[in-house]
């Protein structure tokens, strides 16, 4: 019975994100379409992972941005902000109009996340170096013996700079097991397929050649999201590293797999057509 | 003034003050990249072991995860050679440090051409440049044994990021335990009325004597340290310059982009006089000794006395 009542109660939390997902989808839409500019492609495929993060795990309180206890969230793949920016506006950290001064002089949105903005625990953007900071937080949780996990977004693409591996070899020697890496596997970067630009397979082998407990998942499948990074935050004596195959452009069938839609705003006609598709009208 | 053989280098003077720092601040971190036996870092490791982080040859990581931990409230210094730090992890250092302006103090070994057996990899001639263009960061260059010793209070003390230039080897010892030294601060060491001659680091000792050499023709040349190189002692360069009429600034780095460049600018600006600046001539140097290559690169007190006499003519 209790059994029972715990896959209900899971299946509750799936659904809920799920609906959440969505949510968060149509506002970075809306946002990059606003600000005609901003990185679409990669927030799509990060935005279960991240609405996971945010609507269920992460120990947070928007009302106290800095309090100590929280779990931190580091966007490493910074240039996908848009979807971190839609998540902390969705909790409450600053008003969700804000979302409409994405990248506009003056704004507390950034181009990439900067550690002023409400909610966000350092600046990231310049690849690699937001998973290297994560590796100073949970020093820092595991040196003060802090209750704090420390998650890490990072993207197929960035794990090309050598400073992952600096970073990822850091964790291993002081043995992290309060970082949980989440590798957004879309399977593309700025030029086009990873494959043929700096093929990076296999990420699972590489991290696990540097003692990471890893596991693969389906970064869609609100599910198998949940319960990794469940397992991952309990899993003690190593940092975890989670490869979520995804899909680049996720939720808008048009911005699927596409290039043109790593960094470039949708048209106008492209814009109306996801929003119906994310709302389920099309 | 006295001048006398210094019995360690900078490099160890400013780790030894940093043991006894980590009593004062028992909270403070320390970071090296695998050369803590260089750096002397090693004894604040020996002392307080579990404060004490060796990040291995990733001069980057270590940068980013000591900005990671400052950016939780914490102090760390980050101990390496010069050249890789401020050239390796310079990124690290602009975007991640200094933007979000954290308390990472940096102790930086081997500047300028002082590891000169070691060759120009080794050797850290453009580091003043890099580090003077950040915002945030504050520069300092001590060329003592008791400057550097409080180089370590003064970094530790002012918020923010600051980056400490030590040297390889040994030179002289002028500065008093009981001296005023501070952030933004120069020390007048020789009075002259004749010639200003503004450095820092090791060329200081290169100053003293050339100024020596210049007292026997007749020429009476003052020589500041300017220790804090970012922010500078504009002040006091100016009212020594409004006495002298004519500044000569030598310095251990490029000459391009260097302290010179900074002084030229100003006083050009403010104050226009008589001006010459010298240093590596657009140049990498080599292997050799310390005063083979000042001699070979136009640094040593026969090349100051020159300059000098040139620039009063």
């Amino acid at each position: 019975m209790q059994s029972h009542n715990n896959k209900q109660e899971f299946e509750q939390r799936v659904e809920f994100l799920k609906e959440k997902a969505k949510e968060v989808r149509y506002h970075i839409v809306d946002m990059v379409y606003t600000a005609k500019s901003g990185h679409i492609g990669g927030s799509m495929s990060a935005a279960d992972i991240m609405t996971a993060l945010y609507f269920d795990i992460l120990n947070i309180d928007p009302a106290k941005p800095r309090w100590s206890e929280r779990d931190r969230l580091i966007l490493s793949k910074g240039h996908v902000c848009p979807v971190l920016y839609t998540c902390l506006a969705m909790k409450g950290y600053f008003p969700m109009e804000t979302l409409k001064t994405l990248r506009q002089f003056g704004s507390i949105l950034q181009g990439h996340p900067i550690r002023k903005t409400p909610g966000v625990d350092v600046s990231s953007g310049s690849l690699g170096h937001g998973f290297a900071q994560s590796i100073g937080i949970a020093l820092e949780g595991k040196y003060l013996k802090k209750d704090y996990s420390v998650y890490v977004v990072l993207g197929n693409g960035e794990i090309q700079e050598g400073l992952v591996w600096e970073a990822a070899a850091a964790a291993d020697k002081y043995k992290l097991d309060n970082l949980v890496a989440i590798v957004d596997d879309n399977r593309m970067q700025n030029d086009g397929f990873t494959d043929g630009i700096m093929p990076m397979d296999p990420i699972d082998k590489k991290f696990e050649a540097f003692n990471w407990e890893v596991v693969k998942i389906d970064g869609h499948n609100m599910a198998e999201v949940l319960k990794s990074i469940e397992q991952a935050r309990d899993y003690k004596g190593k940092p975890v590293c989670i490869v979520a195959h995804t899909i680049k452009g996720k939720g808008v069938g048009l911005m699927e797999n596409q290039q043109r839609f790593h960094g470039k705003p949708p048209t106008e006609e492209e814009f109306e057509i996801a929003l119906k598709e994310i709302r389920g009208e099309a | 003034m006295e001048m006398k053989a210094a019995k360690v280098p900078t490099r160890r003077a400013f780790s030894d003050r940093l043991v006894e720092y980590g009593e004062i601040d028992p909270e403070l971190i320390v970071f090296d990249a695998d050369i803590g036996y260089s750096t002397y870092t090693h004894l604040f490791g020996d002392k307080y072991p579990d404060r004490y982080f060796n990040m291995g040859i990733q001069e980057l990581n270590a940068v980013d995860t000591a900005a990671g931990m400052a950016a939780e409230g914490r102090t760390v210094l980050m101990a390496t050679y010069g050249v890789f730090l401020t050239m390796r992890a310079i990124e690290a250092i602009r975007s991640f440090v200094c933007y979000q302006n954290l308390n990472v103090k940096f102790l930086s070994s081997h500047g300028g051409i002082t590891p000169a057996i070691d060759g120009v990899t080794h050797q850290a001639t453009e580091d003043i440049s890099t580090m003077t263009t950040l915002p945030h960061m504050k520069v300092l260059a001590p060329a003592d044994t008791e400057s550097a010793r409080k180089s370590v209070d003064v970094c530790m003390q002012t918020p923010g990021p600051c980056f400490v230039r030590l040297m390889r080897d040994p030179f002289f010892d002028i500065y008093r335990p009981d001296e005023e030294f501070h952030l933004g601060g120069s020390k007048v060491i020789r009075s002259g009325k004749d010639i200003t001659i503004a450095t820092y680091g090791d060329i200081v000792f290169q100053a003293l004597e050339a100024a020596e050499e210049l007292a026997k023709s007749g020429i009476d040349a003052e020589v500041i340290d300017l220790y804090s190189v970012k922010p500078l002692d504009y002040a006091t360069v100016r009212s020594s310059v409004e006495k002298t009429g004519r500044l000569l600034v030598p310095e251990d780095h490029q000459k391009r982009n260097g302290i010179g460049y900074e002084l030229a600018a100003y006083f050009l600006r403010e104050y226009p006089i008589p001006f010459d600046h010298m240093g590596l001539e657009d140049t990498f140097a080599e292997s050799g000794s310390y005063y083979k290559l000042i001699e070979k690169y136009g640094l040593s007190s026969a090349h100051i006395v020159e300059r000098a006499q040139r620039l009063i003519k």
